[in-house]
C-alpha cells in the first residue's frame, strides 16, 4: 500500500510541475499571437482591451483545457498496462 | 581534457544502455522443465529483487519467491524468478504471480514431447550476484522458431532518442549563441599571456 501511496503523490506532484509549466507556456503562446495580430492586421483601438478580450476568450477554449491531458494520459496509460500485464 | 569527456560520455551511454537493457521487456523461447519456490534473505543483490507481493507486510526480512525452471531453444538453461512489481519500479504492474505461477506450471514439458511457450521478462540472470530475470508472462506456442518484433521497444527507444537529440540541438544552440561569445571574450582578453588557457577554453568549445 505505501507503494501505491508513493506512486500517487510522486506522480501528483511530477504531472502538476507538467501542467503548470504546459499551461504558463500556453497561455504565453496566445498572448504573444494575439499581440502580433493587433500589430499587424488591427492597429486599431486598445491593445490591451484586444489581448485581455482574446486571452478571456482563450480561458473558456477547448485548447485550455485538453491540456489536463497530462493527468488523463498517463493515467490511461497505467489503467491499459495493469490491464495487459494482469488479464490479458 | 578530452580523455575525461571521453570517460564521462561513455560511462553515461554504458549506463543507459543496461539501465534500458535490464529494464525493457526481452521474450524468451523456451521449455518450462519445473517450477519452484524458495525462501530468498536478500543481501548485496537486494536491489535486483522485488518487495514483498502487494497487500503483504512490506518490512519482513525475507519472503519466498517463486521460481520458473526451463531449458531455451540453444539448449541453455535459464531459470527466472517471478515476483510482483506491484506499483513500483519497472512499471509493468505486474499483481498476478501467482496466476502466472499456474500457468507456468500447466505447461510444464520434458525434452521428448516438448511445449515451447514464449516468455516475456525483464531484468539479468547473473551467477555471481544470484539475480534472476522476473518474468511478466508466459503464452504456449506450437513453434520453437516463432518471430517476435518487439514493437514496444522501439518504440520506447524512438521516443527516448528524439527526446535526447531535440534537449541537445536546444543545448547546442543556447550555447553557440550565448556561452561561446563569453567564453570567445575571455579567452581573446588572456590570449596575450597563455596560450595554454586559450586552448583549455577552446576543449570546452569543441
Amino acid at each position: 500500500m505505501i507503494a501505491l501511496v508513493r506512486l500517487l503523490v510522486f506522480g501528483f506532484l511530477a504531472l502538476s510541475v507538467v501542467y503548470v509549466c504546459l499551461s504558463l507556456y500556453s497561455r504565453s503562446v496566445r498572448r504573444g499571437k494575439l499581440e502580433a495580430e493587433w500589430d499587424e492586421e488591427i492597429k486599431d483601438g486598445d491593445r490591451d482591451a484586444f489581448v485581455k478580450e482574446g486571452m478571456l476568450e482563450y480561458d473558456g477554449s477547448l485548447r485550455r483545457k485538453l491540456i489536463l491531458g497530462v493527468y488523463v494520459i498517463p493515467i490511461s496509460i497505467i489503467s491499459f498496462i495493469i490491464y495487459a500485464t494482469n488479464f490479458m | 581534457m578530452g580523455y575525461i569527456k571521453w570517460v564521462f560520455w561513455i560511462t553515461f551511454w554504458v549506463l543507459v544502455a543496461s539501465f534500458f537493457h535490464y529494464t525493457l521487456p526481452q521474450h524468451d523461447v523456451a521449455r518450462v522443465s519445473d517450477t519452484y519456490e524458495k525462501r530468498i534473505d536478500f543481501g548485496a543483490n537486494s536491489i535486483f529483487w522485488a518487495a514483498a507481493d502487494v497487500g503483504n507486510a512490506a518490512t519482513t526480512a525475507n519472503h519466498d519467491v517463486f521460481f520458473i525452471q526451463t531449458r531455451l531453444t540453444n539448449d541453455q538453461v535459464m531459470v527466472y524468478r517471478n515476483e510482483d512489481t506491484g506499483w513500483g519500479w519497472p512499471p509493468y504492474f505486474k499483481f498476478d504471480t501467482s496466476n502466472l505461477q499456474a500457468e507456468a506450471s500447466d505447461l510444464k514439458s520434458g525434452a521428448d514431447a516438448p511445449q515451447w511457450v514464449v516468455i516475456k521478462h525483464y531484468g539479468w540472470r547473473n551467477e555471481f550476484m544470484s539475480i534472476f530475470p522476473n518474468a511478466v508472462s508466459v503464452r504456449a506456442v506450437d513453434d520453437p522458431n516463432v518471430r517476435i518484433i518487439p514493437w514496444l521497444n522501439i518504440g520506447i527507444l524512438i521516443f527516448f532518442f528524439a527526446f535526447v537529440w531535440a534537449v541537445w540541438v536546444r543545448w547546442r544552440r543556447f550555447r553557440e549563441a550565448r556561452i561561446d561569445p563569453v567564453l570567445e571574450d575571455a579567452g581573446d582578453s588572456i590570449a596575450n599571456t597563455s596560450d595554454g588557457v586559450k586552448k583549455w577554453f577552446g576543449s570546452w568549445r569543441k
